[in-house]
């Protein structure tokens, strides 16, 4: 075990020494690849927020209940206590119709309102629920549909369904590019590991004579990938960092200015540890594969 | 130890290099291959550490069949050869200590061993003062001494070299001789090619190629002195 383990950090110094024997090149590699993952960590970032803003205005969304202009005073209790009674409902107001008519009369033009004899508007119930879950809401409605009194029920949270369903299909385009993107590093690390087999051919070529397999030439190889990696992995992790600093910094100013106290959110630690870890991960299965196909395709000994 | 069994070896729309060859290396011998410049010696010595195989014939290295042998297990087999070339084939980005622990970090072997084993292998070639130096700094006759130590270090049953006097000086390839011969006699079978034979007095066997055949085969020569 000693013995293997030993092999194995024998061959991380290699890499190690060819990433920097290179080090220009593997800045280069770093930064390559620190930019491209940045491109959908910060979409993925902004995603992030934006969810967060329609989290927090999901227990806002109300669904507006308008009674039959005839409507008793019974009736309305028994309404009431109807939905009183449901667990969907955070928050219940009701509204008189005289109440919302002076309202109305107050924001409106005096000649509209003096031209209106009769009071238009009904009574009505505003109601804020807990949740935005389509079944449940028409469960909700559905069981609003049969009480008498009700007039018509108007769902005001629509909107927010559609901004949703907006934030996952640009949820959905990120990771699309963010697919695209890695094929993109996988390509772009391959060539550069191919290059360097080329650089190592007489090594390798040595290395084959005296009796090494193929998994021994290449693991030198995979470990710079692996540091590729790790070097770009930090550098999109540093980006999005200074982003989100540098963003906050320009909304606290913006806050003392207007009075509103918005803060950019940055992403979960967890996050960033997932960052470094596909970069890894992409570094080491481009410079497998490339290893692997550069060595088989040098042909130099079997 | 090794056999030749009706070895013939051609590439693709070139004559045959070896035709219908022979042979048996005992353990033990020092075999010289020798003949002029396209005989076949390199070929010969490619079939026998396996980067060639026999277009058709056999041959047997304790009682492996080289020729039919997978790919996989070459590199196992290649452990167990010390092989010298020509031009060196040593790793100039690398110090003499390294270039000689080659090996033995393939054959994955512990730190320790690995220090005794190389710093023995340097001292046998005489190069245990320079270990820390890169192989660009040393003489053409060190650089050979290196390849050896590089080709002993796993302690092989076989030693071989392919013209490994060629491009030296002749106090240089005297010097180079004199290590062969030293593990000859220990034990270890050593097959050189040369295109002229020592003039030291030493027991050999003499295979003399010629347009691809042996034209001589020669046991247990004894040259004057």
């Amino acid at each position: 075990m000693f013995n293997y383990l030993h092999n194995h950090y024998q061959a991380f110094l290699n890499g190690f020494s060819r990433f920097i024997n290179n080090i220009g090149a593997s800045v280069m590699m770093m930064i390559v690849i620190g930019i491209t993952l940045c491109l959908p960590s910060a979409g993925l970032l902004l995603i992030e927020n934006a969810g967060q803003i329609s989290q927090n205005i999901e227990h806002e969304a109300e669904i507006s209940i308008f009674l039959d202009r005839s409507v008793s005073k019974d009736q309305i209790d028994f309404i009431d206590l109807s939905l009183e009674k449901n667990s969907l409902i955070k928050k219940i107001h009701f509204e008189p119709k005289l109440i919302a008519w002076e309202k109305l009369q107050s924001k409106l033009d005096v000649a509209v309102s003096s031209s209106v004899s009769n009071n238009p508007l009904p009574d009505a119930f505003f109601i804020s629920l807990n949740t935005l879950d389509e079944i449940k809401i028409q469960k909700l409605l559905d069981s609003l549909d049969g009480i008498d009194g009700i007039d018509s029920v108007t769902v005001d949270g629509n909107w927010i369904k559609k901004l949703r369903i907006g934030l996952s299909l640009i949820k959905l385009s990120v990771f699309f590019i963010a697919a695209l993107l890695i094929i993109v590093l996988l390509v772009v690390i391959g060539n550069t590991i191919r290059l360097q087999t080329l650089t190592y051919k007489d090594e390798i070529e040595v290395s084959k004579l005296i009796g090494a397999t193929n998994a021994f030439i290449q693991r030198p190889f995979m470990y710079t990938g692996i540091l590729y990696g790790l070097g770009g992995g930090i550098i999109t992790i540093s980006i999005l960092k200074l982003s989100v600093l540098g963003l906050n910094a320009t909304l606290i100013k913006l806050a003392s200015i207007f009075g509103n106290n918005i803060i950019f959110q940055d992403l979960p630690h967890r996050f960033y540890l997932y960052i470094v870890i596909l970069a890894m991960l992409i570094g080491l299965i481009s410079s497998y594969i490339s290893a692997r196909n550069s060595i088989q395709r040098l042909k130099i000994y079997k | 130890m090794i056999t030749f069994e009706k070895v013939c070896k051609s590439y693709p729309g070139s004559p045959e290099i070896l035709q219908n060859i022979n042979l048996e290396i005992l353990s033990g011998e020092l075999v010289f291959v020798t003949g002029p410049s396209g005989a076949g010696k390199t070929t010969l010595l490619k079939l026998i550490s396996a980067i060639e195989k026999p277009s058709s014939g056999s041959i047997i290295f304790e009682s492996q069949n080289l020729s039919r042998i997978k790919d996989r297990e070459i590199p196992i087999l290649r452990r167990r050869f010390g092989m010298i070339f020509q031009d060196h084939k040593l790793l100039y980005d690398r110090n003499c200590f390294a270039n000689v622990a080659l090996p033995l970090e393939i054959n994955n072997m512990s730190l320790s061993d690995m220090n005794r084993r190389v710093r023995a292998a340097l001292d046998k070639v005489d190069l245990l003062k320079k270990e820390k130096m890169m192989p660009i700094t040393l003489s053409g006759g060190e650089q050979q001494r290196l390849a050896i130590a590089r080709a002993i270090v796993s302690r092989p049953s076989i030693l071989i070299a392919d013209e490994p006097t060629a491009n030296l000086d002749k106090e240089y390839a005297e010097e180079i001789m004199n290590i062969f011969y030293s593990f000859q006699q220990v034990g270890v079978t050593v097959i050189i090619s040369t295109h002229e034979l020592p003039s030291t007095k030493i027991n050999f066997k003499r295979l003399q190629l010629n347009g691809g055949s042996i034209q001589n085969l020669i046991g247990h020569v004894q040259l004057p002195s």
